[in-house]
């Protein structure tokens, strides 16, 4: 009797796929680097305790639907953020929290904030291709993955790494392996695959337009494309971005989540 | 001609020269009709009852979606495609095909309910109140509350979600749903009723609200639904009638965008079709029993009640009777017996029937109902008419006396009247 | 004249009318066994179906923290001195014979997520060893294997799950659920085996992974939200449960329930199934009762000549309807055992593996026999034996009144006149 609506395969989420976008943000120095392992270390180190706000714009296309919105962004490690939709005006105000594990969203139009229930977590993120899920898993590849250098050389000229990042046997990872490629010069990701267990490709991201922005090289465009529905897709391009902007925990509480600013 | 008119009357002298036995004989025959037909009412009752129960809450028995709605369900999949459809034109076409007996259309959603603290995944259902009453129970199963009024943004809910929410009669609850526009639908809605239907599973998820607002909540046009679900006049018949319906459709509105996907409860519930079939071949049995032991009283008593006259036979064959003028009297002995206790036995079954089926007893003072295989089930013992049962029991009961009757006489009258006088 | 005497006349007198003597016994024998037949069917069909509700269900006893059956929370929960206290209980039953099979479970409602999708399930930790002779599930195998002892990462689905999830044997995908703490905590596991039952809620929502995993996972050492207690039949149910409650009793933090109690859907459903049986038997044994009845009263009819000798030969009215009232006697008692012994090598000859009823439908449909099992195992109630053998008794003994009384009253001239 039960019915379940199946969240569209196109939804399905990537633990750690907001980790790499803030990640992608950070350029460290690659000299030292050796390893597949320490690179990614470094990165995941230097993410730690960072506060930064920037404005995004995000551009969703789906089968049945396109549409774009305007999106304010604070953020503070990988543990906090704060998004607030800007435009379009019918939907300006809904924002959502994620503190630690949990999501709440604000929705201006009945004044009310909502936690995200368990069952609900891998359900489309303000309809994109993320889950509210992808905002939340405090996925840190260090612990999850092993990697490897699967590839290293020249593509199209540029000279990159590709790590190849396989789950730990225990790891609470639904993939079967995921592929990240990054610029050998300025450590830019280029673009990264996601594989399920039979090795095949299910999602790809793809980092594009890399600027410099309050002082840091960041890859101001990212696309995300699901593999079995390759004319949707869900875009973020940052206007601006700044760090260090003096955020601390309190600015991620639920009463600044319902302030309308 | 004439002598066949003088055994009649002879054979029917006979049974009345021994009323007690034919009494006797006859509260037999009419009591093991009796019975047959009601056992038989009572099983094709409970299995009625068993697809009606398990198609009545929410299933319906055909139910009417786009083509490529199931099994993913996709939201954006509503009849007749993004335009939708004219959905009063739909349902008069459909309720025009004579087995059917009442359409009604809905819209489902997959979102959140929330209240005060408290936040549950929900499936919000958009009815037209009027005409969901009556293909399904479940608005009838409101436990406190009323149905929700279209246009003043009212919602009922099942008594678990309550619970879940905490929430009662007259509370808010945000309701928030994904939109065909890729948004996220949300407004404020007030509980006017709560529904306790007893399948778990359904008075956790479900949401019930005018089908109006649920559409202008997923921002989708009034023409589109998702599925229309009727009940059909025979409900053991209903993959034909779906069959038939699907075809009907086709050729009234060969326009229509997509073909429509017709499907009867036994292709949505096959789970619900296999315990149908299975209690079938259950009852079969049981009518199986009681028609045997039916036939053996019956038998019996013939037999015995034949025997015992071989003396008298004896003495109407010394007196210069044919064996065979003997034998053909006991058949017509048998025919109107048969004939006037299963005449009596049908006379005393057919009120029984008819006021057990119009007013079956009802056990919910002593039960509740119950889910078993996701079927919610009431508490009542009915009785449905079987076409077959009175004919095939009839005519087997009679034949049954008369054979009963005339093999005993036919020995009688192989044993010289001299013995069977003397008893040897 | 001695007691002796008449009952040589009167067995005499059942032989000499061999062929009515025979018919009449006909009638009980046949009725009786038809009662029993039905009576071993039903009640086996019953027990059955009581039986693999209560295996997918939380046993014939259930043993869980108070609130546990209506919030299904984890909080609600056997802590692991708790569970240690009702396995002791268990083992040291005065009649540890009852009890077949015991098993503990850490269940928990989740989410299930796979690279392809996710979808809300229960999830329920479990003793593969113990699990694996309790639930049925375990039996409804499509592929692959159940869970075995010194599994840890594995995990045994329902087929309509695995397809939604696109899963396959061996492949991964993780279980998100609140753990005790409060934190949303994820556990991966791999597909061992995937099971159909045909019931749609367990296909498509229903996990089995080892106990340990979810102990471990969950954050909950040692625990349990149910001990499940299977029993050789439900005649035993009120029984252990007492004496299970009773071995508990002075603790406040665990509750025994039987499965009237705790899956009050089935118990409303045995109780209508019962209804309808009652009915059904009442019908069978009104038909047989009559069937016997009248055997005797048209016999009856033709037997005045008979009593007129007997009272001619010097036997007193009273003395006469002895005679004839033993007759009944003997004839009830003799068929009342050739009935027991029919009915029970019938039943027990031909369908001691059980009557097959998917053999008998009409319909042209593939049954799958995923919901019932359509094999009745006939089932001998003791008591129902003695109920339907009693029942047929009284009914042959009330029945051979009437003849007896008719002899005692006889005019012995009248009688030996030419009868009609």
């Amino acid at each position: 009797m039960r019915r379940t609506f199946p969240a569209a395969r196109t939804r399905r989420v990537l633990a750690s796929a907001v980790l790499l976008l803030v990640s992608a943000l950070w350029s460290p120095s690659p000299v030292q680097a050796q390893t597949a392992r320490e690179i990614l270390e470094q990165v995941d180190q230097l993410l730690r305790g960072e506060s930064s706000r920037g404005r995004v714009t995000m551009s969703i296309a789906t089968e049945h639907w396109a549409r774009d919105l305007e999106m304010e962004v604070w953020s503070l490690g990988t543990e906090h953020s704060l998004v607030r939709v800007r435009s379009p005006a019918r939907e300006a105000g809904t924002s959502t929290l994620k503190a630690g594990r949990e999501v709440w969203n604000y929705l201006p139009r009945v004044d009310r904030t909502i936690k995200v229930p368990p069952a609900m977590m891998m359900g489309s993120w303000m309809g994109s291709h993320f889950t509210n899920d992808d905002l939340v898993r405090e996925s840190s590849i260090v612990d999850d993955y092993d990697f490897e250098i699967a590839f290293e050389g020249a593509r199209d000229g540029v000279e990159v790494w590709e790590f190849e990042l396989i789950p730990k046997p225990d790891a609470p990872v639904v993939w079967g392996s995921v592929e990240y490629e990054v610029r050998k010069d300025d450590m830019m990701p280029t673009h990264v695959e996601y594989f399920d267990e039979s090795g095949e490709l299910v999602r790809t991201m793809v980092f594009s337009e890399y600027r410099r922005m309050d002082g840091r090289l960041v890859p101001a465009r990212m696309d995300v494309v699901p593999a079995d529905k390759p004319a949707e897709r869900t875009t973020l391009v940052y206007h601006d971005l700044e760090f260090d902007v003096g955020l601390d925990e309190s600015f991620f509480s639920l009463r600044n989540l319902r302030a309308r600013r | 001609m004439s002598s066949d008119a003088l055994w009649w009357r002879v054979a029917w002298r006979n049974l009345w020269r021994n009323a007690h036995r034919t009494w006797i004989t006859a509260s037999g025959l009419a009591f093991g009709y009796f019975a047959s037909i009601v056992l038989v009412g009572l099983t094709d009752g409970m299995n009625a009852e068993l697809v009606e129960n398990g198609t009545r809450l929410m299933v319906g028995q055909v139910q009417i979606h786009a083509g490529d709605y199931l099994p993913e369900r996709n939201m954006h999949r509503t009849i007749g495609g993004y335009g939708g459809t004219d959905v009063e034109s739909l349902l008069t076409r459909i309720e025009d095909h004579p087995d059917i007996e009442h359409a009604t259309p809905r819209l489902f959603g997959g979102g959140l309910l929330s209240s005060g603290e408290r936040t549950v995944a929900g499936l919000l259902l958009g009815v037209d109140a009027e005409r969901e009453v009556h293909v399904s129970t479940l608005l009838a199963t409101l436990d406190e509350g009323r149905l929700p009024r279209g246009g003043a943004f009212e919602v009922v809910i099942g008594q678990e979600m309550a619970r879940q929410l905490e929430a009662g009669v007259g509370d808010e609850v945000v309701v928030v749903v994904p939109a065909a526009d890729g948004s996220m639908g949300n407004d404020l809605f007030t509980v006017s009723g709560i529904f306790q239907t007893g399948t778990p599973g359904i008075d956790r998820d479900y949401a019930v609200l005018p089908l109006a607002d649920l559409q202008s909540l997923m921002a989708m046009a009034p023409g589109r639904i998702h599925e229309i679900v009727t009940t059909v006049t025979r409900s053991r018949e209903t993959p034909a009638i779906a069959a038939s319906l699907a075809a009907a459709l086709e050729t009234t509105a060969p326009e229509d965008p997509e073909p429509l996907d017709v499907k009867p409860w036994t292709e949505l519930r096959p789970e619900l079709h296999e315990a149908v079939a299975l209690m079938d071949s259950m009852s079969f049995v049981i009518v199986i029993i009681i028609f045997a032991m039916a036939v053996f009283g019956v038998a019996n008593t013939m037999l015995i009640g034949t025997f015992e006259r071989r003396r008298e036979f004896a003495v109407i064959r010394a007196l210069g009777t044919t064996g065979s003028s003997v034998s053909r009297t006991v058949v017509y002995e048998g025919v109107m017996l048969g004939a006037i206790s299963l005449a009596a036995g049908a006379l005393v079954t057919w009120p029984v029937m008819v006021w057990w089926h119009r007013t079956p007893p009802d056990l919910s003072r002593w039960l509740r109902g119950f889910e078993w295989t996701g079927v919610q089930w009431r508490p009542v013992l009915r009785v449905e008419y079987s076409v077959d049962a009175p004919v095939v029991t009839g005519v087997a009961l009679f034949a049954t006396a008369i054979f009963a009757a005339a093999y005993p006489a036919w020995r009688a009258t192989r044993v010289p009247p001299a013995d069977a006088l003397a008893d040897r | 004249m001695r007691a002796l005497v008449l009952l040589r006349l009167a067995a005499r007198s059942l032989g000499r009318n061999l062929r009515r003597s025979v018919l009449t016994a006909a009638a009980m024998v046949l009725g009786l066994a038809l009662l029993i037949f039905s009576r071993a069917l039903s009640d086996g069909g019953h027990e059955q179906w009581i039986e693999s509700a209560v295996r997918m269900g939380t046993g014939h006893v259930a043993v869980q923290a108070p609130l546990h059956l209506e919030t299904g929370r984890l909080e609600h929960r056997l802590d692991s001195s708790a569970v240690a206290r009702v396995v002791g209980a268990l083992d040291a039953l005065p009649n540890h014979d009852a009890v077949r099979t015991w098993t503990a479970r850490m269940s928990v409602d989740g989410l299930a997520s796979s690279a392809a999708s996710a979808v809300p399930v229960r999830i329920e930790g479990v003793d593969p060893l113990r699990e694996a002779s309790f639930s049925d599930v375990g039996s409804k195998l499509q592929e692959g294997r159940y869970l075995e002892s010194g599994d840890r990462l594995h995990a045994f689905v329902g087929v309509e799950l695995a397809r939604r999830l696109e899963l396959d044997v061996g492949n991964r995908f993780v279980l998100t659920a609140q753990s005790a703490a409060g934190d949303v905590e994820g556990q991966l596991v791999r597909v061992a085996g995937t099971f159909r039952t045909g019931v749609a809620e367990l296909d498509e929502g229903l996990v089995h992974v080892p106990i340990e995993t979810a102990r471990s996972w969950l954050g909950t050492p040692g625990a349990a939200t149910t001990v499940a207690v299977l029993l050789d039949t439900s005649l035993d149910t009120e029984r252990v449960e007492s004496q299970l409650a009773a071995a508990l009793d002075d603790d406040d933090g665990i509750r025994v329930m039987g499965w009237r109690e705790a899956a009050p859907d089935l118990d409303s459903a045995v109780r209508i199934d019962d209804y309808g049986d009652y009915i059904f038997h009442i019908v069978l044994f009104a038909i047989v009762a009559l069937a016997i009845l009248n055997s005797v009263l048209i016999s009856v009819l033709g037997r005045r000549r008979e009593f007129g000798i007997l009272q001619a030969m010097g036997l007193t009215g009273a003395q006469t309807g002895i005679v004839v009232f033993l007759e009944g006697l003997l004839l009830t008692a003799a068929s009342g055992v050739l009935g027991v012994v029919v009915g029970f090598l019938f039943t027990w000859g031909l369908f001691r593996d059980g009557l097959d009823f998917s053999a008998l439908m009409t319909s042209d449909m593939s049954f799958s026999g995923s919901v019932i099992d359509p094999v009745v195992v006939p089932f001998f109630q003791p008591r129902q034996l003695v109920v339907s053998a009693w029942s047929i008794v009284i009914i042959g003994t009330v029945a051979s009144l009437y003849p007896a009384l008719r002899a005692s009253r006889l005019d012995p001239a009248e009688a030996m006149k030419f009868e009609q």
